[in-house]
């Protein structure tokens, strides 16, 4: 495990969604970090930004965006891209992190997080990328694996391969999703442990814990149910693996009372610290 | 061109087409075969977008009923996203519904997309301070004829043929749909934000003038001429009640005097 981070641990924390707004001011239990959907804040002002500054004053932030389009083969949107550096001038977020993907083509958007063909090509281009944002925001980013449901012929590369090269060269960080990797693994068929065991442990600075669906034979991830027993399972050995890593909830549909998150919350707590105790 | 980008241009127009990429392209597999993998995205896409316009035009769910989402449908075939926030193809989603058939044969639906979508975008325009009575003391008597007096500049004035106020309120407040009423003549709606909430409400007949001349940026004096045509003598009370009105709803941003920076 590695004995530090490259930024700082921030403990447990839920991504934060307007239907708990009220809730996490008035009785944040023990959340102790919030992540912000960047995108949701891109805006001139109004009640999103007056909300965003009590939370500021009262929870570390960090900054998840869906927009970025890494992968994409349009040029990087410079305008998204400066309306994301003004925002983290306003929030100071320990870390801005976004999708290892592409989201749409010629202008069109397509609104989802679609995966990449995992070549040599596509590799020198995210990589590059890559580099071109931390140089535009001043920082290095975080990049998230996604649930995908198609893969492509021409693929030379495994998922955690392609993700640790772009990591490696790119000089980037990992945002682990657990539940992504245990549902593109039974998707596509491939060891989830595998995929564990083939990233740079250092490098992974935060986990995402979520819930999914099953859609006929094929898992959908919906972030829309708790966390599922497999995925509990997966996520310890995350932990086993990579150590104390800042950990949260992610729950973007179906959004239940704030007390079944600090639960689930509660639990990944749990497991690290038993874990942890362990190791020690 | 790169393998990369013609993979990307095939897979979109693929994904909005409801069809597949090229042949061999995309792997299968005895869970799924490649169209039923590819079907989650293009399934995703449509239900995607419309749950976002669903939110922003709730007025219009209401309005429509059962045709809201056969609506939104040909909204979203017609016109793929382009802007990076979802939420922003509801952007032209009223001049699809005053164009494109059938949906043009009721103006009222693209009346309703219209206020629906000047409430979304006025929650979170700039912030603005709002002039109140005491900032009109320092004026000069002889500087009135030439105050400006600009309203929010996120107001809007919104024309409709019909009661469509009604429906966006009983949709807020989770109502009954209310009898579509159809107006004799035109009347205007007018939007704005003092504060954090939005406000919405009637334009009187005999204020409609001046507060148009306000938006263009008229002078006082000119508003007054305005209220003149139709109140004559009556036009300088009238306007102060109106010049009340505004200072007390938190409509007005700014005042600007002949030569002077905003006050």
């Amino acid at each position: 495990m590695p004995s530090s981070r490259q930024l700082p641990y921030l403990g447990f924390g839920l991504g934060l969604r307007v239907d708990h707004y009220e809730s996490l001011i008035d009785e944040p239990g023990k959340v102790e970090w919030l992540e912000i959907v960047s995108e949701n804040y891109l805006v001139p002002g109004g009640r999103p930004l007056r909300w965003l500054e009590r939370f500021r004053e009262r929870f570390p932030l960090v900054m998840h965006g869906v927009s970025m389009s890494i992968g994409g083969t349009d040029p990087l949107d410079m305008g998204y891209l400066g309306q994301l550096a003004a925002l983290a001038k306003r929030v100071e977020p320990a870390w801005i992190s976004d999708h290892l993907c592409w989201t749409g083509v010629q202008g069109v958007n397509l609104h989802d997080l679609m995966p990449l063909p995992y070549t040599e090509e596509a590799l020198r281009h995210v990589v590059d990328r890559v580099r071109r944002v931390q140089d535009t925001l001043g920082r290095r980013i975080l990049l998230e694996n996604v649930s995908s449901y198609i893969s492509f012929a021409q693929s030379q590369l495994t998922e955690w391969e392609f993700l640790a090269a772009v990591a490696e060269r790119a000089d980037c960080l990992i945002l682990l999703d657990i539940n992504n990797v245990h549902v593109s693994a039974h998707n596509h068929g491939f060891s989830a442990l595998d995929y564990l065991d083939g990233l740079p442990a250092a490098r992974v600075q935060q986990f995402h814990l979520a819930g999914h669906e099953h859609g006929g034979e094929l898992l959908i991830d919906t972030h829309d149910a708790p966390v599922v027993d497999a995925v509990w399972h997966l996520y310890v050995e995350a932990v086993r693996r990579f150590g104390r890593v800042s950990t949260m909830i992610e729950r973007d549909d179906h959004i239940p009372p704030l007390a079944e998150l600090l639960a689930e919350l509660e639990h990944a707590r749990a497991l690290a610290d038993a874990l942890m105790q362990q190791a020690a | 061109m790169s393998d990369l980008r013609t993979m990307q241009l095939q897979l979109a127009e693929a994904m909005l087409a409801g069809s597949l990429p090229a042949q061999g392209s995309l792997r299968g597999d005895d869970k799924a075969n490649e169209a039923s993998r590819l079907a989650v995205y293009q399934q995703g896409y449509r239900i995607r977008l419309r749950e976002a316009l669903a939110t922003e035009f709730p007025g219009l769910a209401l309005l429509a009923g059962r045709r809201f989402l056969p609506l939104l449908d040909d909204y979203v075939t017609a016109q793929p996203s382009t802007h990076f926030t979802i939420r922003w193809h509801g952007e032209g989603l009223a001049r699809f519904l005053e164009h494109a058939s059938p949906w043009c044969e009721q103006p009222e639906l693209g009346e309703m997309a219209q206020l629906d979508w000047a409430i979304s975008t006025a929650f979170d325009a700039a912030d603005h301070d709002t002039v109140n009575a005491g900032d009109l003391v320092g004026v000069a008597p002889e500087a009135w004829a030439g105050l400006r007096l600009h309203p929010l500049p996120h107001a809007r004035l919104l024309r409709c043929s019909c009661n469509i106020d009604a429906f966006r309120r009983a949709a807020d407040r989770g109502g009954p749909r209310p009898r579509l009423r159809r107006w004799r003549q035109a009347r205007h709606l007018l939007v704005w934000r003092p504060a954090l909430d939005v406000h919405y409400r009637q334009v009187a007949s005999g204020e409609l003038a001046p507060l148009r001349g306000a938006l263009d940026g008229d002078t006082f004096a000119h508003l007054c001429e305005r209220l003149a045509e139709r109140h004559g003598t009556a036009a300088l009370p009238r306007m102060a009640a109106l010049l009340a009105q505004w200072l007390d709803e938190g409509l007005i941003g700014r005042l600007t005097l002949p030569g002077e920076a905003a006050m």
